[in-house]
């Protein structure tokens, strides 16, 4: 175990979002590796904070001893739910994929339903917190549709994500024309949930089910010579780091070494010289919110490395804060606070930046910022499709 | 693999490594900063040390022992390096005070007195007689700094305590980001009966705006008022970081935080490539030229095995102070143990003087001879060493 390389120093302390502003949670020092000298197997969990952890990672990140205490949080939350009676929430939320499924085909009716007063109080019963509206579900999921487009050598599976399939599919649109718009072949096979909702809320075995179901589609297409492609860095960060480690399914070696965001994609297709695109003007002032699950992954940031080459476009990048969100850990009424207090912190340094707009890679963090910083919020595909229209039609 | 290529790649994310990299982007070259965690100068006071020995930095420098890497960079570059670093803060709004004529003595945590060089603009006012009266606020509760440390080493003290709600130093400096919560404090502040003097806050009044913070305080009360650094977590420190890792990126630096170097790739006279482990795959950072940053023992840049001392990212030869025997004093306290002086030995140009490579510049407390607790000159050293070891890149980038 690596817990018994951390030397105490604090720095994980340091970066913890909610430890900053939320007393009950003793930081992830304490309740990762400090508390893991006291855990046995056997022995039931007592630690109900670890429930706290947002599970950004930003401990494991900052740790310069490798110690990954957002990991053994992870696996003492996991255990402290086998062995106790779950929330409502942590129910529906670890089966968001069902929700989502549900919700879109019913969409004109869900959306207004969920509107209301009455669903309101009934949401925050169930220990749902409704400070912000929630995500409205689309009929045109993106798993409706033409499941194969474009026509190139290199060929992609776009693994798009509950997010965009369910609740933004235009976003999700964007990203795939701008691939095929690349010259690339674009796959959208049938897919479910990564696992990470599931994972989150404490069942492996709902997060190991869909993780085996993805990983046997995706194998097949990356022994066909395809490359797997990320809507969200959420799903990246499972994809790459838990489908081989804590999911361990099988094909999940496999699935993290071929998967790639889509600006670090765009990138390496530059680099090999696949394609030479014309980046136009984008005359934008961006604040570009790094999600926390981007850093994790530690390919840098590709769209910042994108928006370098964009005229006219200002960019500042944002990292240093967590948006507060974290997927469904700020839809619980029990972190409502946290996530608030979290995310007013990063969306008063977007605001303080002058920005016209923000960016982010992943769909928790545009929602939760665009709504406590009251900006539009882009996914940088956006920003770059833009700029690449631009540089076709001035070609 | 990913492969990803840069004009010069720092490995080591520190004071030293920053410095390197933000010199380097200022002459058009593109810049990868690799660091596997957050660096030791988070845990620092974010105080400038260039060389406590005495009240004169310069002349203490000049002392030095004929071997100190200092001697490498040169007056000259020691003062430049000083400067850019000034006003690098100041446009990060985290403005530094102080020059390098004369060293303060500032109070610790402790209540004695350290002497350092350049002092943040939060701590400028840190009374100069022993006999002037501060009176310590401190928060209830808060486990990292003892007013009473303070208020017993001093004459003249006096403390209060305030209910922050928190009791943790990043907890605190979050609430005080908050406009209500700041006016609150000062409207406590001001019902307080505090004899004439100054006013002492430990270090923890603010995350981003710790200058207008207190600057609002000190104008509310009329009186001047300084932080003291207090044990990690260190906001000074914390702040220190960010700021200059903020002006690496914003200068068009990029950054791969998180990821240990697995692997590197060398030929006779140069590193090609080093291979972080990132996420999935790894991915292979190639790089004209690089720069080694990765400090001391604490920062994990040297490891020290039995009897040998190991260089952890190139596998460098390291000159170690003699045999084991030799590498500690027997009391703990005394300083100067020899170990301290364990590193690489570099040239006039920053390339290591051992081995062939040409295109690796070294900088920082990594640097053989530095002894960076012993004479107090660790901040200092990073950056003359960082800006030194940079400007010998870029010629040789040219």
């Amino acid at each position: 175990m690596k817990f018994e390389h951390c030397i105490r120093c604090t720095i994980c302390v340091e970066n913890c979002p909610v430890f900053r502003v939320n007393p009950a949670f003793p930081g992830p020092k304490q309740s990762g590796p400090d508390a893991q000298r006291f855990r046995m197997d056997g022995e039931k969990s007592v630690d109900q904070w670890v429930q706290l952890c947002s599970q950004c990672k930003r401990c494991e990140i900052a740790c310069p001893y490798g110690v990954d205490p957002a990991e053994i949080i992870l696996k003492a939350q996991i255990k402290y739910a086998g062995e106790h009676m779950r929330s409502p929430a942590n129910y529906l939320f670890a089966n968001n994929y069902y929700l989502g499924t549900l919700g879109s085909l019913a969409s004109p009716i869900a959306n207004r339903i969920a509107a209301t007063e009455f669903a309101k109080r009934t949401f925050n019963l169930m220990g749902i917190s409704t400070y912000m509206p929630f995500p409205r579900f689309n009929l045109m999921s993106m798993n409706k549709g033409r499941r194969k487009l474009g026509k190139g050598v290199r060929k992609v599976v776009f693994f798009y994500g509950c997010f965009l399939n369910f609740n933004r599919p235009d976003v999700g649109r964007t990203i795939r024309e701008l691939l095929v718009s690349l010259g690339l072949e674009v796959v959208l096979p049938h897919q479910v949930c990564c696992g990470l909702p599931a994972l989150g809320n404490g069942d492996l075995e709902l997060a190991r089910r869909f993780a085996t179901r993805n990983a046997s589609i995706l194998v097949e297409y990356i022994n066909k010579g395809y490359d797997v492609i990320y809507g969200c860095t959420s799903c990246g960060l499972t994809l790459a780091h838990d489908y081989p480690g804590i999911l361990n399914v099988q094909g999940g070696k496999k699935v993290a070494e071929n998967s790639y965001n889509v600006s670090e994609y765009i990138l390496k297709l530059i680099d090999e010289g696949a394609i030479n695109p014309t980046f136009g003007p984008v005359d934008m002032r961006v604040a570009y919110h790094i999600p926390c699950h981007l850093r994790a992954i530690g390919i840098g940031y590709p769209a910042a490395r994108i928006f370098a080459k964009i005229p006219g476009l200002a960019y500042d990048i944002l990292d240093d804060h967590c948006c507060g969100l974290s997927g469904s850990y700020g839809f619980k009424r029990k972190n409502q606070a946290t996530a608030l207090a979290i995310g007013n912190q990063a969306a008063a340094l977007i605001k303080e930046s002058g920005a016209q707009v923000l960016a982010s890679d992943c769909g928790a963090c545009r929602m939760q910022l665009a709504h406590l910083s009251g900006l539009t919020a882009l996914e940088p595909s956006e920003i770059i499709t833009a700029s690449l229209r631009k540089g076709a039609s001035s070609a | 693999m990913s492969v990803i290529d840069y004009d010069a790649v720092v490995i080591g994310g520190g004071m030293s490594g920053l410095m390197a990299g933000i010199h380097l982007l200022e002459q058009g070259h593109t810049v990868a900063v690799v660091s596997r965690g957050d660096p030791a100068v988070c845990l620092s006071t974010g105080c400038i040390d260039v060389c406590g020995t005495g009240v004169d930095p310069m002349a203490g420098v000049d002392a030095l022992p004929a071997t100190h890497p200092y001697h490498l960079a040169g007056r000259e570059k020691i003062l430049a390096a000083l400067d850019r670093f000034s006003e690098i803060m100041t446009d990060m709004r985290l403005p530094y005070a102080g020059n390098a004529g004369e060293n303060r003595a500032i109070i610790t945590p402790l209540g004695t007195t350290k002497l350092t060089c350049l002092v943040p603009r939060t701590m400028e006012t840190s009374p100069r007689k022993p006999d002037e009266y501060i009176h310590v606020v401190s928060f209830k509760g808060l486990k990292d700094f003892y007013p009473s440390y303070i208020t017993s080493a001093r004459k003249n003290t006096g403390f209060s305590l305030y209910d922050a709600g928190v009791t943790t130093t990043m907890g605190i400096a979050a609430r005080f980001e908050d406009r209500k919560f700041l006016s609150e404090f000062i409207t406590w502040l001001k019902g307080l009966e505090i004899p004439d003097g100054k006013l002492a806050f430990p270090a923890v009044m603010g995350l981003e705006h710790p200058l207008s913070i207190m600057q609002e305080i000190q104008i509310e009360l009329e009186r001047w008022g300084f932080e003291i650094p207090t044990l990690p977590s260190s906001l000074p420190g914390i702040r220190l970081f960010k700021g200059l890792k903020r002006a690496f990126q914003a200068k068009g630096g990029d950054v791969y935080w998180g990821s240990p170097i697995a692997s590197v790739e060398r030929s006779a006279k140069n590193i090609e490539a080093v291979t972080i482990e990132t996420k999935g795959r790894s991915t292979r950072v190639n790089g004209q030229a690089f720069i080694l940053a990765t400090g001391s023992f604490v920062s994990g840049g040297l490891f020290a095995l039995r009897d040998e001392i190991q260089e952890t990212v190139f596998n460098l030869p390291v000159a170690a102070p003699g045999p084991r025997d030799d590498w500690f004093n027997r009391d703990f306290f005394t300083p100067g143990h020899a170990i301290e002086g364990a590193g690489i030995r570099v040239g006039q140009d920053f390339r290591p003087l051992e081995g062939t490579l040409e295109n690796l510049f070294v900088c920082g407390s990594i640097i053989s001879g530095s002894e960076v607790m012993k004479y107090g000159c660790g901040h200092g050293l990073a950056l003359a060493t960082g800006l030194a070891a940079a400007e010998s890149c870029a010629e040789a980038l040219k």
